[in-house]
């Protein structure tokens, strides 16, 4: 059938671009393979992402050749404690018309761009903070009680400094559970870092081919939702995020690591962020349907920010990385 | 025309896809109901095992044959029901498919499209592609069978039951079972019979074995018609009357026996056999009315042959040699014919016994001793082994003693038949019952009930072989005076 032989094709093509993405990227950004596929898994599925790493780890390069490949239109918001909300969003500004008359006119703030690189995201009022994610999750802003649409596709990264806790705002974690994923920046190893030194210091920056354009990122993110998923791997998923709850009864010893240390488990939109990035994964790769292995790939970015840990977590040192990996052990994939 | 070539090669991929699937399925199925059977066989032949020691208390022997299958129809609705067919375990194996073939989900996405029968074009991508990589797929040959251990164990199980049910180690008479049924008087009595002709058939004591094969016929006959224990007793009393008449008619043909022991009459025929041997072989021609001296010298060595030529003033050293022989051969037939009334009267007290006592452990002592052979009760009466019992005591239970004393003829002299064997000391069975009218004891009667009893006491106990002499002596010599008085 004809349109068998279309989704052949998606597949094919979205595996294409893909690919030289990656490539294009590979050029510019040393390492970091894994990140540029979340983020791009994250892009397409039409999510946000929290990235978390020291500085100088190449965020914001990343992300400024991201739109540059995907030709999309980029800027970058550095967060400070007195950032005012306005200097996201933008404001009305009193100008003179070409008539001569003074009117208002909208000058749009930087969040008006497709991808935003929202820098140390932690170190502005929540006041701040509030104004971005509002636009994050309306994908609109309103100024003066008029509304005004964001650019499509529009993606957030936002980024916290591990390392820095003075003088920050620490996303609540109801704004935290809002992004798609959260990615960990590593710190590069010794062979990385030569590369890197070789690429900055030497060679001038490489020129990057656009492979891919919003209308096709567009088009990428319904064929993500296109790709089939067997109940059984849903379930798969949904046993996965249940078993994030601390779920014992009074009385009873914890018998998982989830159930000693997580406060509160994944909410909902930690299921919907599972499997669609494992859609995303399954179409990447071009697989036709979705796997078991691509629900386990995609957990820890899409789960590891929605855990509250209790505070024996923080005593015993235990994070949600080794939580949910031991989940993952743990739970088989037919019950 | 591309397009329906695309519709006709996709409808292909999904009847591929449908028939692998539904041969897997049934491949799997089948595999289950094998292992449940398999299950239900070795619990039902491991509870059949297990309860061995209860095949005892059913109604038909043959119905042991038939406890697995009972046991296997219990089992069978519980381990049907727990391990049926469900459609988790329909996801399970065909998940089972996509990990072995790495299909990674794509058979399992398949079947459960096939099961919607979804149109998208993105789920029948999915089907074309598991179609396509199943073509080859072989339920059987990829998911072998794999024998569990309880289909390794039901052969030997099996063969176990059968060997322990074929040799009857469950039944009582191996010992092998915890629960015994109690052995009924005609099992008893056919046990006895056997015995009896075997020792009949070993000392050629004809009156014994037509009295052995009588009685087995008579227990056989009870065990066949499966005859009551109170019923059976009937034939048992009429068995001992005539038992008693065959006992009486013989005992006046050898009456003058009828004081020795049992061990006197048993080396006396030893004795007499040696002798005939000897004269057989012996130099006197034939007619000879003179014996030779060596024959006479080899007579000393015999003293029961000696003592009995003694006591019978015909005898003597100007018998020929014909004449000899003849006596050899009459003192013979009485001597065979004593031991031979004596091993019916034995008989005849143990049906009394069996019909006094019943079914139990108590007949056992008397019911092994009467057929036996060498160490046996001899004559009549009764005495437990081990028990210490002062001499003329009866051992066992008064009411017992009181209850087997059976009734005599009254103004006939009454006869002490002392039984002796094994245990601390001999006893005396007083059988007679007083009259009203006088009764005499013959002194010879009671000097030769002792003297059978010392010379049985003799036979097994320690004694130096010069005392034994002298005691016999000593006896013989008070068998001797009440004559001369």
């Amino acid at each position: 059938m004809e349109a068998v032989a279309e989704i052949e094709q998606r597949m094919a093509l979205a595996r294409r671009s893909f690919d030289e993405l990656k490539a294009e990227m590979a050029r510019v950004i040393v390492g970091h393979e894994e990140l540029i596929e979340q983020v791009f898994i994250a892009l397409i599925c039409g999510g946000h992402c929290l990235l978390e790493g020291v500085p100088g780890l190449g965020k914001t390069l990343m992300v400024r050749s991201l739109g540059e490949i995907l030709s999309l239109s980029f800027s970058r918001i550095q967060f400070t404690p007195d950032l005012m909300p306005a200097d996201i969003t933008g404001t009305n500004v009193l100008t003179d018309d070409p008539s001569g008359r003074k009117v208002f006119e909208f000058q749009r703030g930087p969040v008006f761009a497709h991808i935003v690189l929202a820098d140390e995201i932690n170190r502005a009022t929540p006041k701040t903070q509030s104004a971005l994610l509002e636009a994050m999750q309306e994908q609109s802003v309103t100024v003066g009680g008029k509304a005004h649409r964001l650019e499509h596709p529009f993606m957030v990264l936002a980024t916290q400094n591990p390392i820095e806790m003075e003088g920050t705002y620490p996303l609540p974690e109801a704004q935290v559970d809002r992004f798609f994923f959260k990615l960990v920046l590593l710190y590069p190893n010794r062979e990385e870092l030569s590369r890197i030194a070789d690429l900055t210091t030497a060679a001038p920056r490489a020129v990057l081919r656009e492979v891919l354009d919003g209308g096709g990122i567009h088009r990428m993110r319904q064929w993500v939702r296109d790709v089939p998923l067997a109940d059984l791997v849903k379930d798969y998923a949904v046993r996965l995020v249940l078993a994030t709850h601390p779920q014992q009864g009074p009385g009873k010893a914890a018998v998982t690591s989830a159930q000693k240390f997580v406060l509160y488990g994944s909410s909902p939109r930690g299921l919907q962020s599972l499997i669609l990035a494992a859609k995303a994964r399954a179409l990447l790769a071009g697989r036709p349907n979705v796997s078991f292995e691509d629900i386990r790939f995609m957990i820890p970015p899409s789960l590891r920010h929605r855990l509250i840990l209790n505070l024996e977590a923080d005593a015993d040192g235990i994070g949600a990385e080794k939580i949910l990996a031991e989940l993952i052990e743990q739970i088989p994939e037919v019950p | 025309m591309g397009a329906k070539k695309g519709i006709v090669e996709l409808s292909l991929d999904a009847e591929i896809l449908r028939e692998k699937l539904a041969g897997l399925l049934h491949w799997e199925r089948r595999k289950r109901r094998e292992q449940i059977a398999a299950e239900i066989c070795c619990y039902a032949l491991l509870a059949a095992l297990l309860a061995m020691p209860l095949y005892p208390l059913l109604a038909e022997p043959v119905q042991r044959w038939f406890i697995p299958v009972f046991l296997a129809a219990a089992l069978a609705p519980f381990l049907w029901l727990r391990q049926r067919w469900r459609r988790s375990d329909t996801a399970r194996a065909v998940a089972r498919v996509d990990k072995t073939l790495i299909l990674e989900e794509r058979a399992l996405t398949a079947w459960e499209i096939l099961y919607r029968n979804e149109t998208a074009a993105p789920a029948l991508l999915v089907v074309k592609e598991a179609g396509e990589k199943l073509k080859t797929f072989d339920p059987r040959a990829q998911f072998a069978r794999q024998w569990s251990w309880q289909s390794r164990l039901i052969l030997p199980l099996l063969a176990l039951w059968s060997g322990l049910l074929w040799f009857d180690i469950d039944g009582p008479s191996r010992g092998g079972a915890l629960l015994v049924a109690p052995s009924t008087l005609a099992q008893k009595l056919r046990e006895y019979s056997k015995d009896l002709q075997q020792k009949a058939e070993m000392e050629g004591l004809r009156e014994s074995l037509q009295v052995g094969r009588e009685l087995e016929k008579v227990a056989q006959r009870g065990i066949d018609t499966k005859t009551a224990d109170d019923r059976f007793k009937t034939e048992l009393a009429g068995m001992s009357k005539k038992l008693d008449a065959v006992g009486k008619s013989a005992a006046e043909s050898s009456s003058f026996l009828a004081a020795e022991s049992q061990q006197s009459l048993k080396d006396l025929k030893t004795e007499l056999e040696t002798a005939q041997d000897f004269l057989n072989l012996s130099n006197a021609p034939e007619g000879s009315r003179e014996l030779s001296q060596s024959w006479l010298d080899r007579l000393a060595a015999m003293p029961q042959l000696k003592r009995q030529i003694d006591k019978d003033s015909q005898v003597g050293r100007h018998m020929g040699r014909n004449e000899v022989k003849s006596f050899f051969e009459k003192m013979e037939k009485q001597v065979t014919g004593e031991l031979d009334r004596r091993t019916v009267l034995d008989a005849q007290q143990f049906l009394e016994q069996l019909m006094k006592q019943g079914q139990g452990e108590k007949g056992q002592s008397q019911m092994q001793a009467a057929g036996k052979g060498e160490e046996e009760l001899a004559g009549d009466g009764q005495k437990e082994k081990g028990m210490g019992n002062l001499a003329g005591k009866e051992p066992g239970r008064k009411e017992e003693a009181e209850a087997i004393l059976s009734q005599s003829q009254s103004g006939a002299p009454t006869r002490l038949k002392g039984l002796l064997g094994e245990g601390q000391s001999g006893t005396l069975v007083l059988k007679g019952k007083p009259s009203a009218a006088t009764s005499e004891v013959l002194p010879q009667e009671v000097i030769a009930s002792y003297r059978r009893q010392a010379e049985a006491e003799l036979n097994t106990e320690s004694v130096p072989a010069a005392l034994k002499e002298a005691i016999k002596k000593y006896f013989l010599s008070l068998d001797a005076e009440p004559n001369k008085k």
